[in-house]
């Protein structure tokens, strides 16, 4: 066991009702890195998010949280060392950005808690480092696609835990707004020391960004490791069955895949 | 959508709104009795004993039972509409208006062969609304779960039935009817300090709890994912609210009967003037609850009719939950097409 290892998932089984998704999953998050979650469609991705942050109850094995036991943990606890950005989050109509934000600090307050200046300090520089001090009147529901997606990582800055986990934070945008999104991350990622695990379905993204890329497939870690060890033709045709070529990005030195079709089979 | 400091003004104004009904309220009746005379009556500073037995004894009980009420039944609402995430959950949809009213249909028809009214009708239907309540909660839970669709879906099952076996107790003792109707239409009528001192333990202990569960209702308001990964256990959190709702609607029940609108009107109206926290959105609902039936009650004593009761010549107050149905539907239609677009 490693003490830099915020997070550690070992043998992880997890599932809903009769199906099982998650089968002895071992996988350990290293701090401050960029961890990129990537499979086809029904592989477990969400779901080892889920794992992680006790969103859904492990059938066997064990989650470490800063090396602790996650099931000796209050919820509140959890919700203080890791934030969770689900796939399509909804607020109330007419709820405002700073509103919302404010939510964050739900797991310091609790119910009757007060607010205090260290909640108003990480509201305001959660506001700030997803440049939404602008709109901090305006309701979340009629921001744009982008905003929106900035205003909930906000709210999970607030919560002022070191690990965030992401899930599929980009779908729904368009290209320009999903690199400020991933860029947002990137930054608080060097800025702040966080780690971050993103669920994602674009590869080209998880190649830019990630420090490492885990591909799931089937409730298992296929492949572990640095995008352009893992991004390969051969794990496009097994995994996700597609023919696909590799090239490196002589500016970046970064690798990126192009998918060409289903291979003919 | 406001700023801490209109915020405040809001409540102000909102309360100010109150405390002039208030005083108005206590001073109509069949003697007008005019504002200034029925402060000093209220301070206890009034030389004209009259005015002091009037305001006090005779009218005090009717107007604090106005603002009790109305706040219960506004804070009762809007808590509601969080849990069920329904801006048309109101506090019937508890099962406690219903349970409450079956209660005391039963009672007034003498079908549990108990002595007739008296002061223990308000103690029946307090139990009767509790049970309403518990029914709702229990039959709309599946494995300890609660879900908010499932949750509105069951309550307005349960208060048709309820509603059907009300129905079938009437039809079967008609000499009952008249104070039934009472019961079933909402009434503040010949309220005095027994009925203040029955829902005032109510009132106090929860208007304060609801008013702090604004943190958890602000979380109950995302989707559910996302309030899990902020630390609040969902479930325990939807049950303690709901129970919270039905604790004040029953409260409310129990001395005026199953006052309709008021639960849906204002915390319609609070979100449309302070926005969707509920920080903001809880006291302000549960302020212009008061407001709404102090203003109703209000319309409700300076009309009267004369009940059709053979041996009868006096005439009654309407009873205010006709006059809302009759103004505070029209109201609420306007309110939903500008606020809902």
């Amino acid at each position: 066991m490693n003490d830099a290892e915020p997070l550690r998932l070992a043998e992880v089984s997890a599932g809903y009702g009769q199906r099982t998704v998650l089968d002895g999953l071992d996988l350990g998050l290293r701090q401050g890195t960029i961890t990129a979650i990537v499979g086809p469609n029904g592989s477990g991705k969400s779901t080892v998010i889920r794992a992680m942050a006790r969103l859904l109850p492990t059938r066997s094995g064990v989650v470490l949280l800063d090396g602790r036991d996650i099931q000796s943990l209050g919820s509140r606890d959890i919700a203080r060392l890791v934030s969770v950005l689900p796939q399509s989050p909804t607020s109330p109509p007419g709820l405002t950005v700073r509103e919302l934000v404010e939510l964050g600090r739900f797991p310091h307050t609790g119910l009757f808690g007060r607010f205090g200046a260290e909640g108003a300090r990480a509201v305001e520089s959660a506001l700030t480092l997803t440049e939404l001090s602008d709109f901090v009147e305006r309701p979340v529901d009629e921001l744009s696609g982008g905003e929106r997606q900035r205003a909930w990582i906000a709210l999970a800055l607030a919560q002022g835990a070191s690990t965030l986990l992401l899930d599929e934070p980009t779908t729904f945008l368009d290209v320009r707004h999903q690199f400020e999104v991933l860029d947002l991350v990137a930054s608080l990622c060097s800025s702040r020391g966080m780690t971050v695990v993103l669920v994602l379905h674009d590869l080209v993204h998880a190649a830019n960004y990630a420090d490492r890329v885990v591909v799931v497939d089937a409730g298992r870690i296929v492949a572990d490791g640095a995008p352009s060890e893992v991004l390969t033709v051969e794990l496009m045709r097994t995994v996700f069955g597609v023919a696909a070529r590799v090239f490196t990005n002589p500016e970046s030195g970064r690798v990126f895949c192009l998918p060409v079709g289903t291979g003919g089979s | 959508m406001t700023s801490a400091r209109s915020f405040a003004a809001l409540t102000l104004f909102t309360g100010l709104a109150a405390a002039v009904l208030f005083v108005l309220h206590l001073g109509l009746g069949t003697v007008w009795i005019p504002p200034d005379r029925v402060v000093l009556a209220l301070l206890d500073r009034s030389t004209d004993p009259t005015d002091l037995t009037i305001v006090r004894e005779l009218r005090l009980p009717r107007a604090i039972l106005g603002l009790l009420v109305g706040c219960m039944l506004g804070l009762s609402g809007a808590l509601l509409q969080v849990v069920m995430r329904n801006r048309l959950a109101e506090p019937g949809l508890t099962g406690v208006s219903a349970g409450g009213i079956l209660a005391a249909v039963l009672f007034l028809a003498g079908l549990w062969g108990l002595p007739p009214p008296g002061r223990l009708l308000p103690f029946v239907v307090l139990l009767g609304a509790l049970a309403g309540g518990t029914l709702v909660l229990f039959v709309s839970s599946v494995r300890g779960r609660i879900d908010p669709l499932r949750l509105i879906l069951t309550a307005v099952i349960v208060n048709a039935i309820l509603g059907s076996l009300t129905s079938i107790v009437m039809l079967r003792s008609q000499q009952a009817l008249g104070s039934i109707l009472a019961w079933l239409i909402g009434s503040l009528n010949g309220r005095v300090w027994d009925d203040v001192w029955l829902a005032l333990p109510w009132a106090a202990v929860g208007i304060p709890a609801g008013l702090l569960a604004a943190r958890a209702a602000n979380v109950l308001q995302l989707d559910d994912e996302s309030g899990r990964a902020l630390g609040l256990p969902l479930q325990p959190a939807r049950v303690a609210m709901f129970g919270l709702a039905a604790f004040l609607a029953a409260g409310a029940v129990s001395v005026s009967g199953a006052i309709p609108f008021v639960g849906l009107m204002a915390p319609n109206a609070a979100r449309a003037i302070a926005g969707a926290d509920a920080r903001r959105l809880l006291p302000l609902s549960a302020l212009i609850g008061c407001v709404l039936l102090l203003a109703a009650d209000l319309v409700a004593q300076s009309l009267s009719i004369r009940p059709p009761i053979p041996s009868s010549s006096y005439r009654v107050g309407l009873p205010v939950g006709a006059v809302l149905a009759v103004f505070g539907a029209p109201l609420l239609i306007i309110l939903l097409r500008r606020s809902i677009r």
